[in-house]
């Protein structure tokens, strides 16, 4: 059998992405969305509104209102959750992913640690509550029912052990509706390697190599890349050997990612993803596969289309995550409308583009940049330049961030844990400064026609060309130059990228200069002859700029009085009821010193 | 010819650095910018700036040739937030900015610039008014102080928008400056507008009062209402002119046609080799033109008729222009041809370009009875009647009633400049002494008349240099030869936001 046409249960760039390989396949492409989220439609045959991506029923009948025999639920949303795979089968629909019961067990990470066990393969040592070995500090708490790392906890000393639990547990209970924990070593400076693992329903496995993702921020992985650098070969032997002996143990069908923790020559079993991952593209590029068309494949009853002795792993392949995201604030999510997108000419998988608006709704992930080598160092290099090429302007995004990572010593040298993002990144973190070449860029953009200074009998003037960054500073530029990398104008404002960082610039513009001049006002006179109807603060209040002092009535107009600038109250001649000329003095704010 | 340029590069920068070191580091000192950094930063990034009269009051008061450097102001046309502009700058680092003569008609000069071309005009102002040892040269007549405001007045009511900027020190009748101005920033503790000083206050009632409380920006922005916009400093205030600028009608349609610009063929370079310095060489001034014009193209008029006066339809800088430009002395032909030739340009509408290198008409029994004087009649009603607008361009000699038919200042040319070899005279040094020495007569010895001529060819001499021209704005200031394209192009630019009447000529004597 082969399908005919497929539904795609999710949104944004995965959904492009399966809609994508169903048109180089000839299925019909069903694509879902909510309201007002239409980025990924492009590429559908058919769209269907739901009320939710995480509404299984409401997809269910999507995909039988739109004849739909097959049901892909790309990754998060509903693409682990057994229940969801129940109601497509039991809806008489293909579920894209491995049998119910497979997803269930693996969905435990107590329950799945069993199984891996019985596969023989390492897992991490494993304590009750109640019996943590003082010497086993630091231990991780994490929710058995978890993922992506809610409800994870490190536990340094045995006294935070029962805070950590409540937390853990309260956590797990609002994330996952199962409070169950469990406590396991915690192994530091470990890095995260996964085994990409394929199954048919003929009862042929395969591993396709293996990932590292230890570039992770707060669990989050941020860059991936395959093979994984230094990895000691036997034990790269015995995860991937490991990886397919637990599919084998549990039937295991489709796409699927087994994860280790990987210290030294030790490798221990952390868990398995019963889905596509973000990072497929990775073992794609070095597999010479496409994942997607194997899950089809699958779905559609077909054997594995390359035996374990066909699949070679060959060059390196990065991939980052581009996020709408501040680095420098915390990674406080952004939202906002994309004025320009500047993608580079790399593997770039998003719906992204000019005019797009980025909610805060859905995840902040904005897209997945790929970028390939003969070896890691021409993959780094390919990377860096493909991010310089890179710019979504208008959103804040973490790609100038993700330029400096994947170009930082640490990176280069193969040597980050998944530790190092969250404490060793060091100045990594810290916003960059300005870079010249920002400002000559801007300087160029914003006066393109600036003429050559001619003057009579002398030398010409110097071309200076003043522009004003974010921050209010001026920069008289006299060796402006056209930026080289992504930059876009509207007329008033530049926006230059450099190095993936992007900076806003204007011409200086002497109506939007701070009004120093008119705060400093520290009295606070009648606007018009009338009555003060309200005194709302006292001498001695502390008051901030805009803070309303009290009201006068006039002419049927009620007038706010406010202070101008931050300070302090230091004289009220106001009274409520009594009648003032216009001009006479009601308030005195003394600004504060430190401004 | 190069030497000549490089003197006259050095003399204009020396001028152009104004006051004395100490005036000016006294003034940056306040947190002032100087004045010409302040042209500058008020200027588009890169804006020529067709300065006017860069050299005025040279060598004319005291002994110092840079006494008041540029005549105390700087006067100009240069492009501001995309819109060409007239700018007036006060320098006070030169005797504090007051008025000299020739500072008030440099100022006169810049407004009737602005009027004729419609430049919007913009005042920096910073002057402590008229320079009061000098009174009587400056305040009662009808070209003195009182007419930049008359000017301001007018320009105002036929739409030419009037701004200043109050960067200092506006006292007395500057004061109405920003007041008779369209719109008008001062800077906060810097600039000061008021009628009578605090000295003068207080010999006048005894109030005993500061310059800021008297007249400074928080009074006139806040309560006189005499500014319209508060600046925290320079920088500020010529931001703010750069926005009001910002805030005009965009100028209509050019009333002349531009086309798209090609270069000269002919390096312009080589102007300093094909003109000798002394003007009594000949050479063909189609050399000249030939390294001015776009693409060096010029369509000859009459080539063959008139052969001393040159006339052809060229383009400069994609401007259309009618050349007139004298290659020898003017005969009756000549001066016929141009006279035609004008009513031509006239008739298309085309601006006219006099390259004046002329000793006269040709004098004798044979030429005045054949009626020389009213075929220059001819040629001098033509260049008065015009109405399309006229630049002349002093290339070598300007002597007598050649200076009237070649459109000299007399004559309203929208802009009249000087090579730095150029002489102007009612007649040469030479032929000068001699009619007064024939005047005289009777003199004992040759030695004798000789001693008669030479100081009057001496004066002649000093007289007629483009540098004392200059000092008294007899023209709008003298040019490096190499350019003349750029200066008339600017010219032409600015010539091109007024419209062109209808051409009605007086009578020509036939």
């Amino acid at each position: 059998m082969t399908l005919q046409s497929l539904l795609v249960a999710n949104r944004g760039e995965i959904a492009a992405r399966v809609l994508r390989a169903c048109r180089e396949l000839g299925i019909r492409g069903i694509a879902v969305h909510v309201a007002g989220d239409t980025a990924h439609l492009a590429a559908a045959a058919a769209v269907v509104e739901v009320p939710s991506y995480l509404d299984g029923a409401a997809i269910v009948a999507a995909a039988r209102e739109a004849g739909a025999e097959a049901i892909h639920p790309g990754y998060g949303f509903l693409s682990e959750n057994a229940g969801f795979a129940r109601q497509v089968t039991d809806a008489g629909l293909v579920f894209v992913g491995p049998d119910t019961d497979v997803i269930e067990l693996m969905g435990r990470k107590d329950r799945a640690r069993e199984v891996a066990e019985r596969a023989g393969v390492p897992v991490m040592p494993r304590y009750e509550p109640d019996a943590v070995p003082s010497d086993a500090f630091p231990v991780l708490v994490k929710a058995a029912a978890g993922g992506g790392g809610k409800g994870m906890h490190v536990v340094r000393r045995a006294e935070d052990l029962a805070d950590a639990w409540a937390t853990a547990a309260r956590e797990a209970q609002a994330a996952f509706g199962d409070d169950t924990l469990l406590i396991e070593r915690y192994v530091e400076g470990g890095r995260h390697v996964e085994v990409q693992v394929f199954g048919d329903r003929h009862g042929d496995v395969v591993h396709l190599f293996e990932r590292d993702c230890s570039a992770q921020r707060r669990h989050q992985k941020v860059v991936e890349e395959a093979p994984a650098p230094h990895l000691d070969s036997a034990v790269r032997e015995r995860i991937l050997s490991a990886a397919v002996a637990l599919s084998r143990e549990v039937g295991y069908v489709g796409a699927g990612t087994v994860e280790f923790l990987v210290k030294g020559d030790e490798a221990f079993f952390l868990e398995m993803n019963t889905r596509l991952q973000v990072e497929h593209p990775v073992t794609e590029e070095v597999t010479r596969t496409d994942l997607v068309h194997w899950q089809l494949a699958v779905a559609a009853g077909e054997p594995l289309p390359m035996t374990q002795d066909d699949l070679t792993c060959r060059g390196h392949a990065i991939e980052v995550r581009v996020y709408a995201e501040d680095p420098y604030a915390g990674f406080l999510p952004q939202a906002g409308r994309v004025r320009e997108a500047w993608w580079p000419v790399a593997r770039v998988e998003t719906v992204v583009e000019d005019g797009t608006t980025i909610s805060s709704a859905f995840d902040p992930m904005l897209a997945k940049v790929v970028a390939t080598g003969a070896d890691r160092d021409e993959a780094i290099a390919a990377m860096v330049e493909a991010l310089d090429e890179t710019a979504l302007f208008g959103v804040t995004t973490n790609v100038g961030f993700l330029r400096r990572l994947v170009d930082s010593a640490a990176f280069r040298a193969g040597d980050v844990d998944t530790g190092w993002l969250d404490t060793s990144a060091g100045d990594l973190l810290e916003a960059p400064t300005l870079p010249a070449e920002a400002v000559h860029g801007a300087a160029a953009l914003l006066w393109p026609e600036a003429g050559d200074g001619w003057r009579v009998a002398g030398d010409a003037a110097p071309v200076v060309r003043p522009v004003v960054d974010e921050t209010g500073e001026r920069h008289d530029v006299t060796d402006a130059l056209a930026p080289s990398g992504p930059a876009t104008i509207d007329g008033v404002r530049a926006w230059v990228a450099v190095e993936g960082q992007p900076w806003v610039f204007e011409r200086p513009d002497g109506t939007r200069r701070p009004r120093a001049v008119h705060a400093g006002d520290a009295e606070v006179t009648a606007p018009m002859p009338g009555t003060v109807i309200s005194v709302e603060v006292a001498e001695g209040d502390r008051v901030h700029a805009g803070q309303r002092l009290g009201a006068v009535e006039a002419m049927k107009m009620e007038l706010a009085l406010t202070a101008s600038h931050d300070g302090v109250v230091t004289h009220v001649s106001a009274v409520a009821g009594r009648q003032v000329k216009m001009g006479e003095l009601l308030f005195h704010v003394e600004a504060q010193e430190d401004r | 010819m190069r030497e000549l340029v490089s003197e006259l590069r050095e003399r204009t920068a020396t001028a152009r650095l104004g006051g004395s070191e100490k005036a000016r580091d006294r003034h940056v000192a306040r947190g002032k910018l100087l004045p010409r950094d302040r042209v500058d930063r008020l200027l588009d990034p890169g804006s020529p700036f067709l300065e006017i009269g860069a050299l005025a009051a040279y060598d004319l008061y005291g002994d110092d040739p840079f006494a008041v450097p540029s005549a105390g102001i700087i006067t100009g046309i240069g492009r501001v937030a995309g819109r060409e502009c007239v700018i007036v700058a006060n320098d006070a680092t030169v005797k504090g900015g007051t008025y000299y003569p020739l500072t008030v008609k440099k100022h006169l000069r810049a407004q009737t610039i602005a009027a004729e071309n419609r430049l919007p005009c913009l005042y920096l102002v910073d002057s402590g008014g008229a320079f009061l040892p000098m009174q009587d040269e400056v305040f009662p007549d009808r070209e003195h102080f009182g007419r930049i405001f008359f000017h301001q007045a007018q320009m105002s009511a036929q739409g030419i928008p009037q701004v200043a900027a109050v960067m200092g020190s506006c006292t007395a009748g500057g004061a109405y400056v920003p007041a008779m101005s369209d719109e008008t920033v001062i800077v906060r503790e810097q600039g000061t507008i008021f009628l009578g000083g605090p000295p003068l206050v207080k010999a006048a009632t005894g109030e005993v009062v500061t310059a800021e409380e008297l007249g400074g920006g928080d009074v006139h922005a806040k309560v006189s209402g005499v500014v319209d916009h508060l600046a925290e400093d320079d920088d500020h205030a010529l931001q703010l002119v750069r926005s009001i600028v910002d805030t005009f009608a965009r100028p209509q349609t050019p009333s002349i046609d531009r086309r798209e610009p090609l270069p000269p063929r002919e390096d312009p370079d080589e102007l300093y080799d094909v003109v000798p310095v002394d003007s009594r060489t000949p050479y063909d001034v189609r050399e000249v033109i030939s390294r001015i014009v776009d693409d060096s193209r010029l369509h000859e008029f009459k080539p063959l008729y008139g052969e001393t006066l040159v006339c052809g339809f060229a383009h400069i800088d994609g401007w259309p222009v009618a050349i007139l430009a004298n290659n020898g002395i003017l005969f009756s032909e000549s001066a016929l041809k141009g006279a035609h030739f004008i009513e031509l340009a006239n008739q298309r509408g085309i601006p006219l370009v006099f390259l004046q290198n002329i000793t006269g008409f040709m004098v004798g029994r044979e030429y005045e009875s054949g009626g020389i004087a009213k075929d220059g009649a001819k040629l001098v009603t033509a260049v008065a009647s015009s109405v399309v607008p006229k630049f002349t361009v002093v290339i070598g000699g300007s002597f007598g009633a050649g200076n009237y038919g070649m459109c000299g200042r007399a004559y309203d040319p929208r802009f009249l400049w000087m090579w730095p070899n150029a002489k102007i005279s009612v007649m040469g040094g030479e032929q000068a002494a001699s009619v007064l020495a024939t005047v005289r007569g009777d003199f004992e010895s040759p030695e004798a008349e000789e001693d008669f001529k030479a100081p009057i060819r001496d004066r002649y001499e000093t007289q007629g240099s483009a540098y004392y021209s200059t000092a008294r704005l007899w023209d709008d200031g003298i040019i490096d030869p190499v350019d003349t394209r750029r200066v008339l192009a600017l010219g032409l630019s600015a010539a091109a936001h007024a419209p062109v009447p209808e051409p009605r000529f007086g009578v020509f004597r036939m």
